[in-house]
C-alpha cells in the first residue's frame, strides 16, 4: 500500500528501486507549502506515505479534503490511528465505548460497541464536554481491568482560530482520574511508524519523516530509527514550544 | 516523623466526614460537641470548589453543627490569598456559587487561570481559552487536584483531571492550593499557633486528608465514611490508590469507623483485609 504501488497516474510506473523514502504529516502539506512541494516530492523516485494523527475525520473524508486543496493523495497512502486501533480492538476482542468525533465514526462501523470493555478516545472536538468525559470515566471505573486506547497523544495543534488542546490532554485527564496508563495508537508510537514503513516495504533507515511537531513527528521517527525534518509551519514556534521536551 | 507532642489542635474535614451532601453523618454532631468540651482547638478544613464559606456555614448550621465562620479554612480561601499575593487577574474556571469568595477580585483581561470544579465551564472552547492564556505565560492556580468525587448518581470527575490536562498541554505545573498541599495545612494551623506535631487531621480521604497531614508532620486519621466507602470497590483497578491506602495504614495504623470511637479513645487497628468486610 506504499505510494508507489498504490497510486495510479503519470509518473507512478517510472518509480523504481527508491533508496530513500518519505513519510509526511498531511497537515503540513495543507498548512504549509501547498501543491508545488507535494508534486515535487511525488514526482521524485521516492515512495511517499502520509502518516497522520488525524482523529477527527475518517481517511475518506481526509483524502477528499486534501484533494479539494489540490493534493494528489489516495486513501491507500494514508496511515492513520483509527484503522490501526480497529485492528487492535479486533485482535484483542475489545468492544469500545467511543469518545470520538462524529466524523470518525464510520471508521468503526465494523466494530462491536455493545457492552463496552474499553474506551477509545480521540480528538472529539466539541464532544469533549464534561458530561462525555465523565461517561468515559465511569465506563473505565466499572471495568475490572480498565483499558484506555488513545488515538494519538498530542498536546495541541493549530487551527485557523488558534491553538487547540489535542487528545493527549484529555488522555492525561482520564489517566489521572482512573490511575491508569493509556495505550497510544498513532505518532509517536514506534508501532505506528513501523506499520507505515511496513506498508511501504522499507526499513527505518531508508526513510525520512517530515512534520511540524518536534515531539510527535520528529522525536517519534528518530526513536524509531528514522531521520526526520521539522517544517516551520503549523504548530512550529520559533521559541522552544511548551511540551517540546521528549515525552516518552 | 518528629516526636508527637500533647494534642492541641484538631483539623476536621467537612464533606464525607461531618456531612454527605445535605445529610449529617450519623453521630457527627454529638462527636463534635464532645470534641468541643475538651481543651483542643478545632478548625474545619475542606477542599470545596463550589461552595463559598457563607454557603458552607449555612448548610452546617442547618445540620445543627456548632461552627463559626472564622473556624473554616477552605481551598477557595487559599486560592484567593494566592491571587492577591501574586496580584493577577484570574480567569475563574469555578462554579458560579463559589464566586462570592472572589468578590472584589479583578477578572477582566485575565493573566492567570484559577481552576476548580466547574462542569458547566469544562467545555472544549473554554478549556482552549484557558490553555491559550497559559501558553502566553499565565500562572495556573488549582483549587485542588481531586480525581473524582461521589455524586448521588455515582462517581464523577473532579477538577484534578482537567488540571492535569492543562498541565500536560502547556508543560507547566499548577500551583495547587487545597489539600493535600503542605501550605494548605500549615496555613490552616497558623491561626491556632500550634505546630504540626501538636495537631491531628480527621478526614475521609486517605490521600488528601490523611496523607497530606502526615506529610507536614501531623497525625492523620481516616474515618470510614464518605470517600472511604468508595475506595474499596476500586482498590483492584486503581493500583496507586491501593498502594497509597496500604501505605497510609502501615504508617498510621489508626482507622476509625466514625468520629465517635476516636473520641472515646477506641483504637481500631485494622488492616486492609478487615476493612474489606465492611463492604
Amino acid at each position: 500500500m506504499g505510494a508507489a504501488q498504490g497510486r495510479a497516474g503519470p509518473g507512478a510506473s517510472q518509480r523504481k528501486g527508491p533508496t530513500s523514502q518519505a513519510l509526511k504529516d498531511e497537515k503540513d502539506l495543507a498548512l504549509g507549502e501547498g501543491e508545488g512541494k507535494d508534486s515535487g516530492l511525488k514526482q521524485s523516485q521516492l515512495k511517499v506515505r502520509f502518516c497522520t494523527n488525524e482523529s477527527q475525520k475518517s481517511r475518506g473524508e481526509l483524502v477528499r479534503l486534501l484533494r479539494r486543496l489540490g493534493f494528489d493523495i489516495s486513501e491507500g497512502e494514508v496511515t492513520a490511528p483509527a484503522p490501526a486501533a480497529c485492528q487492535i480492538l479486533k485482535e484483542r476482542g475489545l468492544r469500545p465505548h467511543l469518545l470520538i468525533h462524529d466524523g470518525l465514526r464510520s471508521e468503526f462501523d465494523q466494530i462491536d460497541v455493545s457492552n463496552p470493555n474499553c474506551v477509545v478516545l480521540a480528538d472529539a472536538g466539541e464532544g469533549l464536554s464534561y458530561q462525555n468525559m465523565n461517561k468515559a470515566f465511569q465506563v473505565l471505573m466499572e471495568l475490572e481491568k480498565p483499558v484506555l486506547v488513545s488515538l494519538g497523544k498530542g498536546r495541541y495543534y493549530k487551527e485557523t482560530s488558534g491553538l487547540m488542546l489535542d487528545v493527549g490532554a484529555y488522555m492525561r485527564a482520564l489517566e489521572y482520574a482512573c490511575g491508569i496508563k493509556a495505550e497510544v495508537v498513532g505518532k509517536p508510537s514506534p508501532e505506528f511508524f513501523k506499520s507505515a514503513l511496513q506498508a511501504m516495504g522499507l526499513e527505518a533507515h531508508q526513510a525520512i519523516m517530515i512534520g511540524d511537531d518536534i515531539v510527535v513527528d520528529v522525536g517519534g521517527a528518530q526513536r524509531c530509527g528514522m531521520r526526520a525534518l521539522q517544517v516551520r509551519t503549523g504548530k512550529f514556534r520559533s521559541v522552544p514550544a511548551a511540551g517540546s521536551e521528549s515525552d516518552s | 516523623m518528629a516526636a508527637r507532642r500533647a494534642l492541641k489542635a484538631v483539623l476536621v474535614d467537612l464533606s464525607g466526614t461531618l456531612h454527605i451532601e445535605d445529610a449529617a453523618v450519623p453521630g457527627a454532631q454529638e462527636a463534635l460537641k464532645r470534641l468541643r468540651s475538651t481543651s483542643v482547638m478545632v478548625r474545619f478544613v475542606t477542599n470545596t470548589t463550589k461552595e463559598s464559606k457563607q454557603d458552607l456555614l449555612e448548610r452546617l448550621k442547618k445540620l445543627e453543627f456548632d461552627i463559626s465562620e472564622d473556624e473554616i479554612f477552605t481551598s477557595l480561601t487559599a486560592a484567593r490569598s494566592l491571587v492577591e499575593q501574586k496580584q493577577v487577574r484570574p480567569m475563574l474556571l469555578i462554579d458560579d456559587r463559589a464566586l462570592p469568595d472572589f468578590k472584589g477580585i479583578q477578572t477582566s483581561d485575565p493573566n492567570a487561570v484559577v481552576i476548580g470544579l466547574a462542569p458547566e465551564h469544562f467545555h472544549y472552547q473554554i478549556l482552549n481559552q484557558a490553555f491559550r492564556l497559559l501558553l502566553d505565560g499565565a500562572p495556573l492556580i488549582a483549587i485542588h487536584k481531586g480525581r473524582y468525587y461521589k455524586r448521588k448518581d455515582g462517581l464523577a470527575l473532579g477538577p484534578g483531571p482537567f488540571v492535569t490536562a492543562l498541565e500536560y498541554a502547556t508543560d507547566t505545573k499548577a500551583t495547587v492550593v487545597g489539600k493535600p498541599e503542605r501550605t494548605f495545612f500549615l496555613e490552616a494551623l497558623r491561626g491556632t499557633g500550634c505546630e504540626p506535631e501538636e495537631a491531628v487531621m480527621i478526614g475521609d480521604d486517605c490521600r488528601d486528608d490523611v496523607g497530606g497531614a502526615q506529610n507536614v508532620g501531623m497525625l492523620g486519621i481516616l474515618v470510614k465514611t464518605g470517600m472511604y466507602l468508595l475506595y474499596k470497590p476500586f482498590l483492584k483497578q486503581d493500583g496507586r490508590l491501593h498502594n497509597y491506602l496500604k501505605n497510609v495504614l502501615c504508617r498510621n495504623g489508626r482507622v476509625l469507623s466514625t468520629l465517635i470511637p476516636f473520641l472515646s479513645q477506641s483504637k481500631n487497628k485494622m488492616g486492609l483485609e478487615s476493612q474489606g468486610k465492611r463492604q
